[in-house]
């Protein structure tokens, strides 16, 4: 706060009576283009490395400040995105060791420290997060990070310009893995002597954006990185801004006001009024769906002919109607246009389909335990949509009943599986399904059964298990993508989940923004971006 | 009269550690894993337990009392698990933030309300009365969130005269009120806020000055041959200490209490940063919003003990 | 909100006899200046209109408040037989808001209650059993006292994780401390009156006395307290749904309708402006006969 002083009387009686008052406001001196953008999350992403706040955090902040080895391609919107090179110019695996990746590093990159980005930073950033005994190890990081270094076991220097990383088995899909692990600087963390909290207001990576100032919980301001390595991901305006707005109401509001003109997820029902002022709503499939995730151990949903007749029961074009056409009706676990959607079985609405099905089964009433969240990432407009779900389950013979609970108490549900909740018939957590593994092969391998992994209802098939072997074993792009596009079907075909919609993720934009491409990602590229004066 | 005062003082150090042991105790009535949040979707139990060493949480609840108490009365508030940001530095920032709204609100509402209550207590039974009085109900009864939020759609979404949101067009750290771009921020949660002291202060000073006038002493004055004007002005200062207290009680009741107006405007202030912390589970900041926010309840219970006890010293013998 | 900032500073009656004396004609003249108190008794009539309303609900709602439908989200006012249109799920407003009163009047009558049963009682104890058992009980209530009352409630109910019943569980803990103060105040009044000593020379037992002349003389106040306290506590239960720490949806809510609806406000305004209007309307009577009561019982807190 200011100190008192004179004028403070004066200024404390004009700010009471301020609406009385005709004050006009300064002049703005500055004519910097700035893009600021209203998130969704409750608070500022970390921005140690590996952010929290979920997809969100990475989108605006993680891949803004950082890159990984393997970057995702943002670049277009007509087709689904995959990963390209990143701070590795290309990798192979070792012809004669399956488990052994190399990956050439891009020369002449620099941190935005100044510092020259080498192998040695590789392996550092991977100990940072893997090695408890190393000094850089960071507990936080090691947790935001740990999903994607399960198969990590060691990495080496092979030369100047090349890592190798030797997995705990075989994985041909690891590549993936790299691209969510982001790469920060030793030489800044060196400098601050381990000390997180400080790197956190001091953070140095080789992203497009650099950082520039932080207001606690408020707000994060980045300057284009003039310097990047790819010339064309030379951000187009002066400054970026992020500020976190969980509620859709002040979104809107700020966008409407003026005080944001990127806003991420508009409220449906707000949608026509930012229309009529002249905002632009961009929306584009992208992976992500909205389903129940089922229990395999015990209950109804054991038997696959219930699993058909709730997908069968449930009339998706009502989902898209009651969130105002920002969403897609969703068939099986991928959207459709995905590489390796193939011809899925498809659950159309038929309610006589659903009520045989249920009398086959011998399962009248149906009676159902589903495990809901209020809110949270992806989750869309959880109440809303659950009760549509629970009211057309009911007509064709279901009776459901929820558990609401909170974000946290869901993701902890979703963490400790079906062992812990055996009552429970199916949760709804949204998903988000970037690539192959996480998507398709996380939640029906055994590996993966709950506690430890993504399996979360113990789903297991023979023919599944098996395929999904052959699949992680393959290194041809080719005769894999084949392999991934008969486990999707598969999948749909054995009903592995209750499939409801597919967001389409609106953001509304002031329509002084030119040049966003919306991706059909969980990420986005935000420096085409340019802002008219 | 020192004496009184240090009495008053060693009185509210018991309350002041019964503050800290319901602050402690309050969030472990909490149902789940206060870790849940930073822990990712697939951790492990080796690596939740690792976690929780790392945070001191595996220790017995007394023990982590006591911890926890040592280390505050050195000024340690421990870290945020959210940010990992020491919570002193947390918790200060944002209660800046509320009393940059209660400095306004308050003294808003006391010009407001004294003025109502003071038209009101002078013409008792009178239309002007009646319309003060029910003004002051509904003061006292409107949700003010409602109220909040009311008025961002009108003066910020529909008129665009004010901004709807957030605290000035760079943030909290380089506000200022001496510039309107960042002024205009506090126009509408302040008077949101002012909504329910107004009320409070406005009933409470028509009370008291309507005491005053059945007063033996302004018919005195009156038999005097003092005119009404006098009379009115010695009336008003014999109301003002009442008034005044009850003026410093709603500063620590605004402090403590603006959560909701925080949260329809987004402000940066302690009752957006405590939902969060309820959101996010995050305990340390928890413990230290709420105990930071009834210390300064306590504190300001003292001054105005303190202050009425200077200006009428009759207090001071009950 | 903050309305128990008016601290009881104990209860005054307009002349030295304690009413236990003159019973009857101090009831009596009460129920006379209330029937002379027009404006109170229409507002009496109005909280009594929104009570009954609540109760018998679902006599009187014209739809099923749980029952959706997406084709007739957000209907505007008189849309097909819906008096006040629909909601965010095509539910009747007019529904939800009546048996929205249901949660909001339990989760402002209900705290007060249990407020006045355990705080009034501790008061009487307080101030009739002497030194350390009223030290002992005061000096806790002090503590709680030290929490501004909307910071408390929040506190509570945040960290018991939300609901109705924990909602509901924070507002009476804000309230005990209060209602013991004033139960404590006029019991040591009345204990050091004369005719209490004369009571006791006479060989009445404890609890005679406390039954025959110290509860007479407290529940008064306490009573009037407790009415002050109806409105303040349904403004902090309807801010608590608000938050999401308070009912939990699908169930109707004031608080809870005002926090949903607002996702819609660009679409329904008026819609949105309902269930507060409703919490308004609700808390001002109940405020307004309050002040009704209390001065025909001629009490000053």
């Amino acid at each position: 706060m200011n100190p008192p002083n004179r004028s403070f009387r004066r200024a404390a009686l004009a700010c009471a009576f301020a609406p009385l008052l005709a004050w006009s406001a300064p002049p703005q001196t500055h004519a910097e283009s700035v893009v600021t953008v209203a998130m969704t999350a409750g608070d500022i992403p970390n921005t140690t490395g590996n952010p929290d706040q979920g997809f969100e955090g990475f989108r605006f902040v993680g891949y803004n400040l950082y890159d990984s080895l393997a970057l995702w391609d943002l670049s277009r919107s007509d087709k689904p995105s995959d990963i390209k090179p990143g701070l590795a110019t290309s990798w192979e695996v070792d012809p004669n060791n399956h488990r052994r990746w190399i990956f050439h590093l891009r020369q002449g990159v620099k941190w935005h420290d100044g510092c020259p980005f080498t192998a040695e930073d590789v392996l550092w950033n991977l100990a940072r997060v893997t090695d408890q005994k190393a000094p850089q190890f960071y507990t936080l990081q090691m947790a935001l990070s740990r999903s994607y270094t399960t198969n990590f076991e060691s990495a080496e220097k092979v030369d100047d310009n090349t890592v190798a990383i030797t997995t705990k088995v075989a994985e041909s899909l690891f590549p993936y893995s790299m691209s969510y692990l982001l790469m920060v600087s030793r030489c800044r963390a060196e400098a601050l002597k381990y000390d997180w909290g400080a790197y956190a207001e001091h953070p140095s990576g080789t992203g497009p954006y650099k950082f520039d100032r932080m207001v606690a919980h408020e707000r994060l301001e980045l300057l284009p990185n003039k310097d990047y390595w790819d010339p064309k991901r030379v951000a187009k305006h002066d400054r970026l801004i992020l500020l976190p707005m969980p509620e859709a109401a002040t979104r809107t509001a700020a966008l409407l006001t003026g005080q944001v003109n990127f806003v991420e997820a508009p409220s449906p029902d707000a949608i026509p009024r930012l229309k009529s002022a002249g905002m632009q709503i961009v929306t584009n499939q992208y992976p992500h769906n909205w389903p129940y995730i089922l229990n395999f151990v015990r209950g109804p949903m054991t038997d696959i002919r219930v699993r058909r007749a709730a997908n069968y029961a449930l009339n998706r074009s009502e989902f898209v109607e009651l969130l105002g056409g920002m969403a897609m009706e969703e068939y099986a676990t991928m959207p459709p246009g995905t590489p390796y959607y193939g011809h899925p079985v498809r659950y159309e609405f038929n309610q006589d389909k659903a009520k045989a099905l249920l009398k086959e089964a011998g399962c009248m009433p149906c009676k159902i335990v589903l495990a809901i969240s209020t809110s949270g990432s992806g989750q869309m407009q959880p109440l809303p949509m659950n009760e549509l779900v629970k009211s057309q389950l009911e007509e064709v013979g279901f009776q459901v009943e929820f558990k609401v609970m909170d974000w946290n108490s869901l993701i902890e549900v979703g963490r400790s599986g079906v062992v812990k909740y055996p009552e429970i018939d199916g949760y709804n957590g949204s998903r988000a399904l970037l690539d192959p593994l996480s998507a398709l092969i996380k939640p029906v391998w055994k590996l993966h059964w709950s506690p430890a992994g993504a399996n979360w209802g113990h789903f297991y098939d023979p023919e599944i298990e098996e395929l999904v072997g052959q699949i992680l074993n393959d290194f041809d792009a080719e005769t894999r993508l084949e392999k991934l596009t008969k486990l999707h079907e598969l999948e749909n075909d054995r009903a592995l989940m209750i499939w409801v919609v597919h967001d389409l993720n609106p953001r509304a934009l002031s329509p002084k923004l030119h040049g966003f491409v919306q991706a059909q990602n969980w990420f986005q590229d935000l420096t085409p971006i340019s802002v008219d004066p | 009269m020192l004496g009184y005062i240090g009495r008053r003082i060693l009185f509210a150090i018991p309350i002041a550690f019964g503050v800290s042991v319901v602050c402690f105790s309050l969030v472990y009535l909490a149902p789940g894993d206060p870790l849940q949040t930073i822990l990712p979707s697939d951790a492990t139990a080796e690596m939740v337990a690792q976690i929780k060493q790392a945070y001191g949480l595996d220790r017995p609840l007394p023990v982590q009392f006591l911890l926890w108490l040592g280390h505050v009365l050195t000024g340690d508030f421990g870290m945020s698990i959210s940010t990992r940001r020491p919570v002193i530095l947390e918790v200060t920032g944002a209660l800046s933030n509320t009393f940059m709204l209660t400095s306004f609100a308050v003294p808003l509402a006391f010009i407001v309300g004294y003025t109502m209550g003071a038209i009101a207590g002078c013409f008792p039974g009178r239309a002007i009365d009646r319309v003060v009085t029910g003004a002051s109900v509904v003061g006292v009864s409107l949700p003010n969130y409602w109220l909040g939020i009311v008025l961002v759609i009108v003066f910020a979404v529909e008129l665009m005269a004010l901004p709807a949101t957030g605290m000035g067009p760079k943030g909290s750290a380089e506000f200022s009120f001496f510039r309107w771009s960042d002024a205009q921020y506090l126009v509408q949660p302040v008077v949101t806020l002012s909504m329910i002291p107004v009320g409070i202060i406005s009933r409470t000073t028509r009370a008291a000055v309507s005491e005053v006038l059945n007063q033996d002493f302004v018919t005195t004055l009156r038999a005097k041959g003092l005119g009404e004007f006098a009379v009115i002005r010695h009336v008003l200062k014999n109301s003002a200490p009442q008034v005044l207290a009850v003026m410093g009680l709603q500063f620590g009741y605004l402090m403590g209490g603006s959560i909701l107006v925080e949260t329809v405007f987004t402000w940066p202030g302690s009752g957006f940063m405590l939902s969060k912390a309820i959101i996010n589970r995050d305990i340390p900041v928890l413990q230290g919003t709420i105990l930071f926010l009834a210390m300064i309840f306590v504190a300001t219970n003292l001054v105005v003990d303190l202050l009425q006890s200077v200006i009428d010293p009759r207090i001071r013998r009950s | 909100m903050s309305q128990t900032a008016t601290l009881p500073a104990g209860a005054r009656f307009d002349d030295d006899l304690p009413p236990a004396l003159r019973v009857r004609g101090y009831w009596s003249s009460v129920g006379v200046r209330l029937r002379h108190d027009p404006a109170t008794l229409c507002f009496g009539v109005i909280v009594l209109l929104i009570v009954l309303a609540a109760i018998f609900a679902p006599l009187i709602a014209p739809f099923d408040p749980y029952k959706e439908s997406v084709v007739l989200r957000l209907k505007p006012f008189g849309y097909r037989g819906h008096p006040l249109g629909t909601d965010e799920l095509g539910r009747d407003l007019l529904s939800r808001l009546i048996y929205g009163g249901r949660s909001s009047l339990l989760m402002g009558l209900v705290p007060v209650c249990i407020a006045t049963a355990l705080g009034g009682t501790l008061g009487v104890i307080g101030g009739f059993a002497g030194r350390t058992v009223n030290a002992a009980i005061m000096r806790t209530m002090d503590v709680f006292y030290a929490f501004p009352s909307v910071l408390l409630a929040v506190a509570i109910s945040g960290a018991m994780g939300g609901g109705m019943a924990n909602g509901m569980a924070a507002l009476a803990l804000v309230f005990i401390p209060a209602m013991c103060r004033v139960a404590e105040t006029a019991t040591a009044q009345v204990r050091s009156l004369d005719f209490i000593e004369a009571a006791r020379a006479t060989g009445a037992g404890t609890f005679t006395i406390v039954r025959y002349h110290v509860l007479g003389n407290v529940l008064g106040p306490v009573f009037i307290y407790a009415s002050s306290l109806v409105s303040v506590s349904i403004l902090l239960a309807s801010g608590l749904s608000f938050l999401g720490l308070g009912v939990k949806p699908p169930t109707p809510d004031w608080g809870l309708m005002l926090s949903t609806l607002r996702q819609s406000i660009y679409v329904a305004p008026l819609s949105c402006a309902l269930p507060g209007a409703a919490i308004f309307v609700t808390s001002i009577c109940f405020n307004l006969v309050s002040d009704g009561i209390r001065s025909a019982m001629d009490v000053r807190l």
